[in-house]
C-alpha cells in the first residue's frame, strides 16, 4: 500500500516540510533550500521508477497505479526536477517568497499525480483543482503589475471553467447514478447518446482543454507565460499539458468518443493548430511565442485524440512525453539566456550570436526548437509521425494533412530564433557558462530528443502497453 | 549475415561527424582531414559496391532488415537495384570532391564540415533505404543542414535564399508526408515498407491518381519541377562552393529519385494517368529555364536555371513512362550532378578571389587562370550536351523516347539544346575570353592540391560519357522491370 502511494507521500512530506519551513521566521538559504530541493526531485524521481510498474487499487476503487498511470508520474516528476535546477538558477520572484515557490511547485506535482491515478469522479476533480490552484499561486508570485494582472485573469477563466467542469461531472454522475469512472461506463448503452450524457462529457472536457491551452480556452497561455517567472512558466507548460493529456486520453476512453463529439474536437484542433501558429509569427518576446507554438501543439495533440483508438492514445501518451522532452530543452535555454540578460522576458534579439557565446546553447536550442518543428531524426519528428498515422487510419486525411502543413509554417518561426542564434552578431559577446547541474541535466535532454527519435521502439511499445493497462473497460 | 556495406557506407560521415563534433575548434586542419577521411571512405566503399552490384537481378541486392517498431511497419530496411547504384556512387564522388574543394574555408571550419557531413549522411539514407519513414527521416536530414550551410558560410541574400529553400523543400515533405500515411492508412497497407506495400495494397484507380498528384508535387518540389523551381537557383547562388556541388549535384535528384522509387514504384496507373502533365511542365523547366539562363548576369544564376532546364529533362524522361526514357532520365541525373558540382567547383575560386560573379565585371580569365577555365569549359561542353560526355548519351535517350511519345514536345526540348549551347558559349567567352578584367587581377590558378577533384569530375564525365555502356547495363534491368514489363 505505501508503495503503491510512494511517490504521492513524497509529494506530501515534502509539501508539510515546506509549509513549516515557511512558518519559521528567520531567513532561509537559498542554497540550502534549492540543494534541498533538487535532492527531494531526485529521490522523487528515483521513487516513481520504482513503483513503476506496480499495479493495484486505493481507496476503495477510487485510484487506480498502473503502468499508464505511473508512466505519467515519472514524467511529471521529471518536469518537477528540470523545474527545481532551473529555479536555482533563475527565478524571478521575491526572496521571502522562495519557499512558498516551491511549497506549489510541490503541491502542484502531486494535483498532477493524483489526475493520472484518480478513477473516480470526486477524487479527479480534487486533484485537479488542487494542480490548478497551485499553478495559479505559482503564476502570482511575481510581483509586479503585468504579472498581477495575468495572474487574476488566469485564476478567473481557471476558475469559471472548473465550476463549468463540475456541472458537467454533475450532470454525468446524475444520469449515471455513480460517481464511479467504471460504472459510469458500465451504464447502459443508450445513455452514451442522450444529450446530456454528452453536454456533460463536453464541459467536463472543457476544463481539460483550459489547462492544455487548446482553443476556445488557450487566451490565457500568453499572458501566463509572459509575465509568470520562468521556471513557473516551464512547469505550467510540460507537467500541466502532460497531465491535462493523461486525463484526456481516460476520458476519451470512458466516452467511446461520439461522432458528434469527434467532429468537435477535430474543428477545435484546426483552429488550435493554426490560431497557435499564425500568432506565434508575429512575436518577439520568446516566452509568448512558445505559449502560441504551444496552442499550435495543442492541436496536434487533439488530431492524435481524436482517433479515439488505443492506438492514438497511445501516440498520444508518446507525443505528451516527447513535448516535456522538447519544450523543457527548450526553457533550459531560455533560463539561462534571461539570466545572462538580466531580463525574465527575452526577446529574439537576446538570442543573438548565441552559437558564439555558447556553442552547446545554441546547439540545444536548435535541437529542441526543431524538435518541437518535427524535424528527423528528433523525438518530435518521431513523436508526429505515429500520431499522424494513427488519426490518419481513422480517416483524418484533412486534419493531418493540415497539421503538417502548418508544421511547415511553425519552421519558419522557430528557424528564425535559431538564425539569431547562429548568423547574428551578439552585443554582449561574453560567453555564456552553463552551470554543472545545468550541464548535467541539458546533456541528457538533447542526447534523449536525438536517441529516443532514432530509436523509439522501446517507448513507443511502453506507451502501447501502458495504454492497454490502462483501459477502465 | 553478410557484410552490411549500406549501413557501413553511411556510417563513414556518420561517424566523420561524431569525431568532428569531439574535434578541438582550433584543430582546423585535423578537422579537414576526419571529413576527407569518412568520404574517402565512403567512395571506397561505393565503388566497391558497384563491383559486386549484380547487374541483372532486378531485386534489392544487399539487403539489410532491422525490424525498428513493430506496431508501425517501420523498419531499417536497406538495399540496393539499379535505381540507387548510381545514386549512391554519385554522391560518394560529389562528397569527396566537395570536401576537397572546401579546404579552403576558414570561417568556422568545424560547424562547417559538421554539417556537410551531416548533410551527406542524410542524402545517403535517403539513396539507400526502402522503408519510407526512414526516407523521410533521411530526407529532411539532408534539409536542415543546407539551411545552416546557406545561412551562415553563404553569400548574395543568404537569409532570404536559406529561409526560401527550407521552407519550399519542407513544403514538398509536407505533400509526401501525407501521402506516406495515407498509403499506410490503406486496406492491406499498416507498414511503411516499400516492397511490402506494393505486394499488399491494391490501389483503386481513383487512389493512384491522387496519390500520385500529391506525392509528384512534393518530390517536384525538390526535383525543381516547374512552377516549384523558384527556390532553386536562388539557393544555389547563396550557397557556399561545396553546398551547392552537393546541393545542385545531389539535393535536386533526390526529388527525381522519389519520383522514381516511390512515386512511378508504387502507383504506375497514377503515373501513366498523369504522364502528359509531367511532360508539359518538364517542357517548361527545360525551355523556360533555359531561357532566363540566357538573361541572368551572375554566373552562379546562370548555372542555376542550367540545372532548372536540365532536370527538365530527367522529367522529361520519367514522362515519357519508356524504359528508354527512365534510362536516359537516370544517366542525366547523375551525369548532371556531376556536371554541376565541376561547374561550381569551378565558379567558387574565381568568386573567392575576384569577388564578383557578374559577367560585366569579369573577362579574359584564361590568361590568369588556364587550369580553372578548362575545366568550366570542359563542364560547359557537356551542358550542352557534346558527344562523348555523359550528358550526350543522357539527353539522346530522353530525345530519343519523348519524341515517340510525345513528338511535338520531343522536337521544342531539342531545338531548347540550342538555346542552351547559346547561353554556355557566350558565358563562356565572357568570362574566359577577351581583355583581362581588373576584377580578374588578383586570380590565381588552382595548385595541385585543387586540381584533384575537379579533374576527378571530369575524368567521370568523360569515362561515363565514352563508355556508357557501363552505365546503361547497371540501369537497364531495373528500368525494364519498373512498369512490370
Amino acid at each position: 500500500m505505501t508503495l503503491l502511494f510512494l511517490p504521492e507521500m513524497m509529494l506530501s512530506f515534502l509539501s508539510v516540510a515546506l509549509l513549516c519551513l515557511t512558518l519559521l521566521k528567520n531567513q532561509k538559504s537559498e542554497k540550502f533550500l534549492s540543494n534541498f530541493m533538487l535532492l527531494s526531485g531526485l529521490l522523487l524521481m528515483a521513487g516513481c521508477l520504482l513503483s513503476l510498474n506496480l499495479t493495484g487499487s486505493l481507496f476503495s476503487n477510487t485510484y487506480r497505479v498502473d503502468l499508464f498511470s505511473q508512466g505519467f508520474k515519472t514524467i511529471t516528476a521529471l518536469a518537477f526536477l528540470l523545474t527545481v535546477l532551473l529555479a536555482a538558477e533563475w527565478n524571478q520572484i521575491p526572496k521571502n517568497r522562495l519557499v512558498e515557490f516551491y511549497l506549489f511547485l510541490t503541491t502542484g506535482a502531486l494535483g498532477m499525480m493524483m489526475m493520472a491515478s484518480a478513477v473516480d469522479v470526486l477524487s479527479l476533480f480534487v486533484a485537479i483543482e488542487l494542480s490548478a490552484y497551485s499553478l495559479y499561486l505559482l503564476a502570482a508570485l511575481k510581483v509586479g503589475s503585468r504579472n498581477a494582472e495575468s495572474s487574476v485573469k488566469y485564476l478567473i477563466f481557471g476558475a469559471t471553467t472548473s465550476g463549468v467542469a463540475l456541472w458537467g461531472l454533475s450532470l454525468v454522475v446524475g444520469l449515471t447514478g455513480s460517481t464511479s469512472i467504471a460504472e459510469i461506463l458500465a451504464s447502459p448503452a443508450a445513455l452514451s447518446g442522450q444529450p446530456a450524457f454528452v453536454i456533460g462529457l463536453a464541459l467536463f472536457s472543457l476544463s481539460l482543454l483550459f489547462k492544455l491551452s487548446g482553443f476556445p480556452l488557450q487566451f490565457w497561455a500568453p499572458d501566463v507565460y509572459e509575465s509568470a517567472s520562468t521556471p513557473a512558466v516551464s512547469f505550467i507548460a510540460t507537467a500541466s499539458k502532460a497531465a491535462a493529456v493523461t486525463v484526456l486520453i481516460r476520458l476519451f476512453f470512458i466516452s467511446g468518443m461520439p461522432a458528434a463529439f469527434s467532429m468537435a474536437l477535430g474543428v477545435l484542433a484546426f483552429i488550435s493548430m493554426t490560431l497557435g501558429n499564425t500568432a506565434a509569427l508575429l512575436q518577439t518576446d520568446v516566452k509568448r511565442l512558445l505559449a502560441y507554438s504551444s496552442i499550435a501543439q495543442a492541436g496536434y495533440i487533439l488530431v492524435g485524440l481524436l482517433s479515439g483508438s488505443a492506438n492514438g492514445m497511445s501516440t498520444a501518451f508518446f507525443y505528451a512525453f516527447a513535448y516535456v522532452l522538447m519544450n523543457s530543452a527548450a526553457f533550459l535555454v531560455l533560463t539561462l539566456v534571461a539570466k545572462s540578460a538580466g531580463h525574465d522576458n527575452p526577446q529574439i534579439s537576446h538570442f543573438d550570436g548565441l552559437a558564439e557565446r555558447s556553442p552547446f546553447l545554441a546547439l540545444m536550442l536548435l535541437l529542441s526548437l526543431l524538435s518541437l518543428a518535427g524535424i528527423p531524426p528528433l523525438i518530435g519528428f518521431t513523436g508526429k509521425w505515429i500520431l499522424f498515422s494513427s488519426a490518419m487510419e481513422k480517416g483524418h486525411w484533412f486534419l493531418v494533412l493540415w497539421a503538417v502543413l502548418n508544421s511547415v509554417v511553425s519552421l519558419f518561426y522557430y528557424l528564425t530564433i535559431v538564425k539569431h542564434a547562429y548568423i547574428t552578431k551578439p552585443k554582449d559577446t561574453s560567453p555564456l557558462e552553463v552551470p554543472i547541474r545545468l550541464r548535467v541535466a541539458a546533456i541528457g535532454l538533447c542526447a534523449a530528443l536525438v536517441l529516443m527519435g532514432i530509436f523509439p521502439g522501446y517507448f513507443i511499445s511502453f506507451a502501447e502497453h501502458a495504454v492497454a493497462l490502462g483501459l477502465i473497460r | 549475415m553478410t557484410f552490411p556495406i549500406l549501413s557501413s557506407i553511411l556510417l563513414c560521415p556518420v561517424i566523420g561527424l561524431i569525431l568532428v563534433l569531439f574535434m578541438p575548434p582550433k584543430q582546423e586542419n585535423a578537422i579537414r582531414v576526419i571529413s576527407l577521411l569518412s568520404a574517402a571512405a565512403s567512395l571506397v566503399l561505393s565503388l566497391w559496391l558497384c563491383f559486386h552490384f549484380n547487374s541483372s537481378n532486378p531485386a534489392f541486392q544487399f539487403v539489410e532488415h532491422v525490424e525498428w517498431v513493430k506496431s508501425y511497419g517501420i523498419n531499417y530496411a536497406m538495399g540496393v537495384d539499379g535505381l540507387n547504384i548510381s545514386m549512391i556512387l554519385l554522391t560518394a564522388i560529389v562528397i569527396f570532391c566537395g570536401v576537397l574543394v572546401s579546404w579552403t574555408v576558414t570561417y568556422r571550419v568545424k560547424d562547417f564540415f559538421a554539417n556537410l557531413l551531416f548533410l551527406v549522411a542524410g542524402v545517403f539514407g535517403v539513396f539507400m533505404t526502402t522503408n519510407l519513414f526512414f526516407f523521410f527521416l533521411f530526407y529532411e536530414i539532408a534539409v536542415i543542414p543546407m539551411y545552416l550551410l546557406i545561412v551562415v558560410w553563404g553569400s548574395t541574400d543568404k537569409e532570404y535564399a536559406a529561409m526560401k529553400l527550407t521552407l519550399y523543400l519542407l513544403l514538398g515533405s509536407a505533400l509526401m508526408f501525407a501521402g506516406f500515411l495515407y498509403m499506410y492508412s490503406l486496406p492491406g497497407g499498416h507498414t511503411f515498407d516499400l516492397v511490402a506495400l506494393k505486394q499488399n495494397v491494391l490501389f483503386t484507380p481513383e487512389q493512384q491518381n491522387i496519390l500520385f498528384l500529391g506525392l509528384f508535387l512534393g518530390f517536384g518540389v525538390l526535383a525543381a519541377c516547374f512552377p516549384f523551381h523558384v527556390w532553386s537557383p536562388a539557393g544555389h547562388v547563396a550557397a557556399p562552393t561545396a553546398a551547392s556541388m552537393l546541393h545542385a549535384g545531389v539535393l535536386m535528384k533526390l526529388g527525381a529519385y522519389g519520383i522514381l522509387r516511390v512515386a512511378v514504384f508504387l502507383l504506375p496507373e497514377g503515373a501513366r494517368h498523369w504522364a502528359d502533365l509531367i511532360a508539359v511542365l518538364a517542357l517548361c523547366n527545360i525551355v523556360y529555364g533555359a531561357f532566363v539562363a540566357t538573361q541572368q548576369k551572375d554566373l552562379k544564376y546562370i548555372i542555376g536555371y542550367s540545372s532548372v532546364s536540365h532536370m527538365g529533362i530527367v522529367l522529361l524522361g520519367i514522362a515519357t513512362m519508356t524504359p528508354t526514357g527512365f534510362n536516359g532520365a537516370i544517366f542525366q541525373m547523375f551525369s548532371h550532378g556531376i556536371m554541376t558540382a565541376l561547374f561550381f567547383a569551378c565558379v567558387g575560386p574565381i568568386y573567392d578571389q575576384c569577388h564578383t560573379r557578374m559577367l560585366g565585371d569579369l573577362g579574359g580569365l584564361a590568361k590568369k587562370a588556364p587550369i580553372i577555365s578548362t575545366f568550366f569549359i570542359i563542364a560547359g561542353l557537356c551542358g550542352l550536351g557534346l558527344p562523348g560526355m555523359g550528358s550526350f548519351v543522357a539527353e539522346l535517350l530522353v530525345t530519343i523516347a519523348a519524341v515517340s511519345a510525345y513528338p511535338l514536345i520531343g522536337v521544342i526540348s531539342i531545338i531548347a539544346l540550342l538555346i542552351t549551347a547559346y547561353y554556355v558559349l557566350s558565358a563562356v567567352q565572357k568570362v574566359f575570353y577577351g581583355p583581362l578584367s581588373p576584377a580578374g587581377e588578383h586570380l590565381h590558378d588552382i595548385g595541385a592540391f585543387q586540381f584533384v577533384p575537379r579533374a576527378v569530375l571530369v575524368g567521370c564525365l568523360l569515362f561515363f560519357g565514352i563508355f556508357p555502356g557501363i552505365f546503361i547495363e547497371w540501369i537497364s534491368v531495373y528500368t525494364k522491370t519498373l512498369l512490370g514489363g
